[in-house]
């Protein structure tokens, strides 16, 4: 029955869309899998990927339905203040189209590696637009900006976060000298395995901050995982960052692997470079709040003094 | 076939030959080069200041030691199943120990939250433990003990139910997946040698046992009736082979994973060249096990340093072809 009802509410919200907002004009947005023809400023949007929804916050909407975060469930806790009245939609990897057909939205944004078999059910339901690269935000805020009608606001975040890069760029240059461009790897520890991150989000962030990476480390793919202790050399860098989720079984692998002479070894460890930064700015956040977040750490990790150069009021 | 005693002997020696190629190479090769000279300097000398002392004594003892371990168990454990069943195609992952262990160890990380290693040992081992004893009674027909085809069947079911478990328990627990992702497809490296010497001791205990039953095995592969007209009490051995079994592969799965195949092939290749005595076969059987599961992890680690593919992986790309080649030989023949 209630079911029923449901569908009849869909079937009604769908019909009745179109001709509410035939008085506004129709944009095209151009993504990954095609164009999305939307209409007016779409207010009820659905965010089906971690970054998507970091975006939606920084450009000012609440979302009426989002995938759940991958940790401290249900939503990252730097997101939780603006989602209150969201509906949760499942696993990224696996959202709940009915529920989504329910929400009858006006704009889903989903993420080309996890939702390319379900898209043309999406389409039906709501204009929905793919952005092409997962790790790179600042593309997904234009695209989001666009298809929401928001253009000036995500053309403000961008120039605030160009700003930014550029006052850390000139600080830390001062700061390190000929040091400057630092060598820096990416790590993470997992319960059975730990991780070198040779792409993602987070050297996206670091590229385009200046950083390099280890020789090594400059290969295609994302990364690679690590069972041995035999293979910590490979980890060396001249800054190490690592990431990982607060569980038992994590910290005990990072306490064995931390504990070896061979990670004592590193130049990283001696010079006692290596930074312990929060996974949910780092791997999980992808969005621009989430990279403004991570410049933060940075700043506070280099002891560089901060400038407010922001106006966001979530970054 | 080889089958004077000189031959045997002989055969067995080239084997342990094999075996201590396959221990040193396993010692030696990795990410990190070991010299032979300072292998030994390693075991004899220990200095903690040398690199390469500090690999081989933290990291490829230690899983040297599981791989011998491990694979002489399944070996030893898939030679027994296939007597006791009468199937040349028994392993312990046909028999439900795999499925048993993988779904206890799956409950465990999800709904127990279980992470040391020494808690999903023993979780591993008991569901593998429940599953065979599951297989067992299934597979038992009423007043004429174990029927092979029975047992394969209830096998294939076991299999099926606690799969789909697992699988249900994973789908609903999806960032837990990850942490057991290793475990999973079978691994030897990392293993705490102080989270497999509690098993230890029952596992040698069940190696002796199945050694000292071997002229009692070589019997088992007549007609019941005319066991019991040579005077062996068939359901007691059965009884014993069988808790043998489950400690050897329940420990083996417990410790290393899911490894595939080395149960399976190892035996039949002991079988074709010692034949079907169970005084040359299980003893063959373990020596030619730890040396397969040594090499494959030896090849793994060498493959795309450093990371190491999962040794499960490797004995089943060894082991496919065998076991294809294996499933249409016996068909023909029955």
């Amino acid at each position: 029955m209630l079911r029923y009802a449901g569908f009849i509410l869909v079937a009604t919200c769908l019909a009745w869309a179109p001709t509410a907002s035939a008085n506004n004009s129709a944009t095209v947005v151009e993504h990954a899998f095609g164009k999305a023809t939307i209409h007016g400023n779409p207010a009820r949007v659905v965010s089906l990927y971690q970054g998507a929804t970091d975006t939606a916050v920084a450009l000012g909407i609440e979302p009426v339905g989002v995938v759940e975060s991958w940790t401290e469930k249900p939503m990252y806790r730097y997101l939780r203040q603006d989602l209150q009245e969201v509906t949760y939609l499942g696993l990224e990897t696996q959202p709940d189209l009915e529920r989504i057909a329910w929400l009858a939205p006006d704009l889903i944004v989903g993420a080309s590696n996890r939702h390319r078999t379900i898209y043309p059910l999406l389409d039906r339901i709501a204009p929905t637009v793919i952005p092409g690269n997962v790790y790179d935000f600042k593309a997904l805020l234009e695209l989001m900006a666009k298809a929401t009608g928001r253009v000036a606001r995500g053309k403000e975040l961008l120039t605030q976060w160009q700003a930014r890069v550029e006052d850390f760029r000139a600080r830390i240059q001062r700061k390190l000298g000929d040091q400057w461009p630092q060598e820096v790897a990416i790590l993470s520890f997992r319960a059975d395995h730990a991780r070198i991150y040779y792409a993602g989000f987070a050297r996206s962030v670091l590229d385009e901050l200046g950083f390099s990476a280890p020789a090594t480390h400059r290969k295609e793919g994302w990364g690679i995982k690590l069972t041995s202790q035999e293979s910590i050399p490979a980890m060396d860098a001249e800054a190490v960052f690592i990431f990982m989720d607060d569980d038992p079984a994590v910290l005990r692998t990072f306490d064995t692997w931390s504990s070896h002479p061979l990670w004592k070894n590193l130049q990283a460890v001696r010079q006692q470079d290596v930074y312990q930064v929060d996974p949910v700015t780092w791997n999980m956040g992808a969005g621009i709040i989430a990279a403004n977040r991570m410049l933060d750490e940075l700043y506070r990790h280099y002891n560089l003094e901060q400038p407010d150069l922001r106006e966001c009021a979530q970054c | 076939m080889l089958t004077s005693l000189l031959a045997r002997t002989s055969g067995t020696l080239v084997c342990l030959g094999l075996l201590l190629v396959a221990t040193v190479s396993s010692l030696v090769f990795g990410h990190i080069p070991v010299s032979l000279d300072m292998l030994a300097a390693s075991l004899m000398d220990y200095d903690p200041g040398s690199l390469e002392h500090l690999v081989v004594r933290t990291e490829r003892f230690s899983r040297t030691v599981t791989a011998l371990i491990v694979g002489a168990g399944l070996a030893t454990a898939g030679a027994l199943m296939q007597t006791l069943t009468r199937n040349p195609l028994a392993s312990p992952g046909i028999l439900g120990i795999n499925a048993g262990a993988m779904f206890f160890v799956v409950v465990g990380a999800t709904l127990f939250s279980l992470t040391s290693p020494s808690e999903l040992v023993w979780a591993a081992f008991t569901g593998a433990a429940t599953a065979a004893f599951l297989v067992y009674f299934l597979g038992q027909q009423a007043g004429r003990g174990v029927s092979p085809v029975r047992t394969v069947l209830a096998g294939v079911a076991v299999t099926a139910l606690f799969v789909s478990f697992a699988q249900g328990l994973l789908i609903l627990n999806q960032d837990r997946f990850e942490s057991i992702l290793f475990w999973l497809a079978g691994s030897v490296s990392g293993r705490e040698l102080e989270a497999i010497l509690p098993l230890l001791p029952l596992f040698c205990l069940a190696l002796l046992i199945a050694l000292l039953l071997s002229r009692q095995l070589n019997l088992l592969g007549l007609d019941d009736d005319v066991i019991r007209g040579l005077g062996l009490r068939v359901g007691q051995v059965r009884l014993l082979i069988g808790l043998v079994v489950i400690v050897l592969a329940g420990t083996s799965v417990a410790i290393a994973g899911l490894i595939g195949f080395v149960g399976l092939i190892v035996p039949h290749i002991a079988r074709g060249i010692f034949g079907t005595d169970h005084r040359w076969l299980l003893p063959l059987s373990a020596i030619l096990g730890a040396t397969l599961l040594l090499a494959a992890d030896t090849v793994a680690r060498l493959v795309i340093p450093p990371q190491e593919i999962p040794v499960g992986v490797m004995t089943a790309l060894l082991g496919a072809p065998l076991f294809l080649h294996l499933a249409r030989h016996v068909r023909a023949v029955s």
